[in-house]
């Protein structure tokens, strides 16, 4: 209870940070302080595997690419934020996502659903588990989101390929 | 009964903290004397018999500078990022086992701090945020030359983890599981995997140079074109937190390949903790042999390098793999 208490400051505070902050990579670091709050959580759930792979490939992977970018975007600027176009839209967001919360849950109080399940199934989030999940029941949705990310990752690369030269004398470079 | 283990569970850690470190001073030592030799010269042997004070002498240099840190830096993020550098570094060795469990006074001790179910995947965890120390200390520093080697940093671990990780699935699909203890105990039984698994380990310990940093793949620091890189504008300890979490990155990514290939601290005649810092001695030295000869990577070879040679090969034979382990083959 009390890890989950510290846990839950954290992941929050991390969540709240990621919007306050001014400059974007503080934004990214309390987004990664977030992820491994919550890689502790699954531990706590006793699913190491889960918490391995949020840790390998969020902090590990995806926070390193958004780092990557805004470090490459943001450097040299100063942190001097232009006047917001829309007047009042952080005040108003805040209001609409403690109402939206709010709402939820008192639904979820007013109207519980019929089976909660309570514990965990067996082999919750360790490799085994992952796996047979991953690998029978829904191996459909596991190959649909393999197709379409590899449909992305082809589609960048025809994207970018670079154009046919119609001169190729005339422009010098190299070709990278 | 409890108290028992948290106090030798503190006693591991402390002695794990203290052979890194020690092994981290003595490989620096290592380093620059085998490179003396390699370049037909003596190296630093002036300091106590044969050089081997030489690391106390460079301990109490880097304690003594001056801390510096630009004007324009971003003060937290300019101080922690050589401290996730080092702790990273630090917590991936608690899962490697360093030898067989043993009794003492009736206790078994097991050598290493963690054995858990997915002890390589954890270890993989804690490495892949060794990149944020990196990153990190080269955007705080305001310095184009830091930012270039933090960016450069980002972009040549993503790729060269990819990678890393398609070669290790090898191992782990041989052995049919991700406990490090396990699979040394099934290269017990089975035999030493770094035949079956040749190019997988030739994968690895590629991919591990280019995740250390080191020559031929240190382009986050090229000094010729970079000054120093990402840790240009550090000074003092927080210089040293660098560059002990490199050498200890070393250790590391040795410890692993002994681990995953070369049967751990299997061995005949010695202790086995003997055997485990014998074939990671025999890994350093291949570390700075190939910094000693081989010269840097340009950028694009770097890459080109990272996507079209070794993902592409990791990929192969890891589907290799997996068709001979589930008996396709």
């Amino acid at each position: 209870m009390i890890a989950f208490v510290i846990l839950a400051i954290l992941a929050l505070g991390g969540g709240v940070g990621v919007v306050v902050a001014r400059q974007p990579v503080h934004s990214a670091l309390f987004l990664i302080l977030n992820i491994l709050a919550l890689a502790i959580f699954y531990i706590l759930l006793s699913a190491e595997f889960l918490a391995a792979a949020q840790v390998i490939v969020y902090a590990g992977a995806i926070m390193v690419l958004f780092l990557f970018v805004v470090t490459l975007l943001t450097a040299g600027k100063d942190d001097a934020e232009p006047q917001e176009g829309l007047a009042g839209q952080r005040l108003t967001a805040g209001i609409l996502a403690v109402l939206a919360g709010g709402g939820l849950a008192v639904l979820g109080v007013l109207y519980p659903s019929q089976s909660i399940p309570f514990g965990l199934p067996p082999n919750f989030g360790n490799l085994h588990g992952m796996g047979l999940n991953l690998w029978n029941q829904d191996f459909v949705y596991l190959a649909a989101v393999a197709l379409m990310l590899l449909t992305a990752a082809i589609g960048v690369l025809v994207l970018n390929r670079p154009q046919r030269r119609q001169h190729r004398a005339g422009v010098k470079g190299e070709d990278s | 009964m409890i108290v028992l283990e948290i106090v030798l569970l503190v006693i591991k850690i402390i002695l794990l903290i203290a052979i890194l470190m020690g092994g981290f001073a003595y490989t620096m030592l290592l380093e620059r004397r085998l490179l003396g030799f390699f370049q037909l010269r003596l190296g630093p042997n002036r300091v106590g018999p044969g050089g081997l004070l030489q690391p106390i002498a460079d301990g109490l240099k880097m304690v003594l500078k001056e801390d510096l840190m630009p004007l324009g830096a971003d003060p937290f993020v300019y101080r922690l990022a050589p401290v996730i550098s080092l702790f990273t570094a630090l917590c991936v060795d608690a899962v490697i086992p360093f030898g067989a469990p043993i009794h003492l006074f009736g206790l078994t001790v097991t050598l290493d701090i963690a054995n858990p179910s997915i002890g390589l995947l954890i270890a993989f965890a804690f490495s892949s945020l060794g990149v944020y120390g990196l990153v990190l200390g080269g955007w705080a520093s305001q310095n184009k030359y830091s930012l270039l080697g933090g960016i450069r940093a980002s972009a040549q671990i993503i790729s060269y983890e990819l990678a890393m990780g398609l070669a290790v699935m090898g191992v782990l699909m041989t052995t049919h599981t991700a406990n490090l203890e396990g699979i040394v105990l099934y290269q017990k039984a089975h035999g030493w995997l770094w035949l079956p698994q040749i190019g997988a380990f030739l994968i690895y310990f590629i991919t591990g140079i280019a995740e250390t940093n080191r020559t031929p793949f240190d382009l986050p620091e090229a000094e010729s074109e970079l000054v120093a890189g990402y840790h240009t504008e550090y000074s003092g300890m927080r210089f040293a937190s660098y560059i002990i979490a490199e050498y200890i990155n070393m250790i590391t990514v040795s410890g692993i390949a002994v681990t995953l290939f070369f049967g751990g601290w299997l061995g005949p005649w010695l202790p086995p903790i003997i055997w485990f810092f014998i074939k990671i001695g025999i890994f350093l030295f291949i570390f700075i042999w190939i910094r000693a000869t081989l010269p840097r990577f340009r950028y694009d070879q770097l890459m080109n390098f990272g996507w079209k040679v070794l993902v592409p090969a990791a990929l192969i034979y890891f589907l290799g793999t997996a068709a001979f382990v589930s008996g396709i083959l």
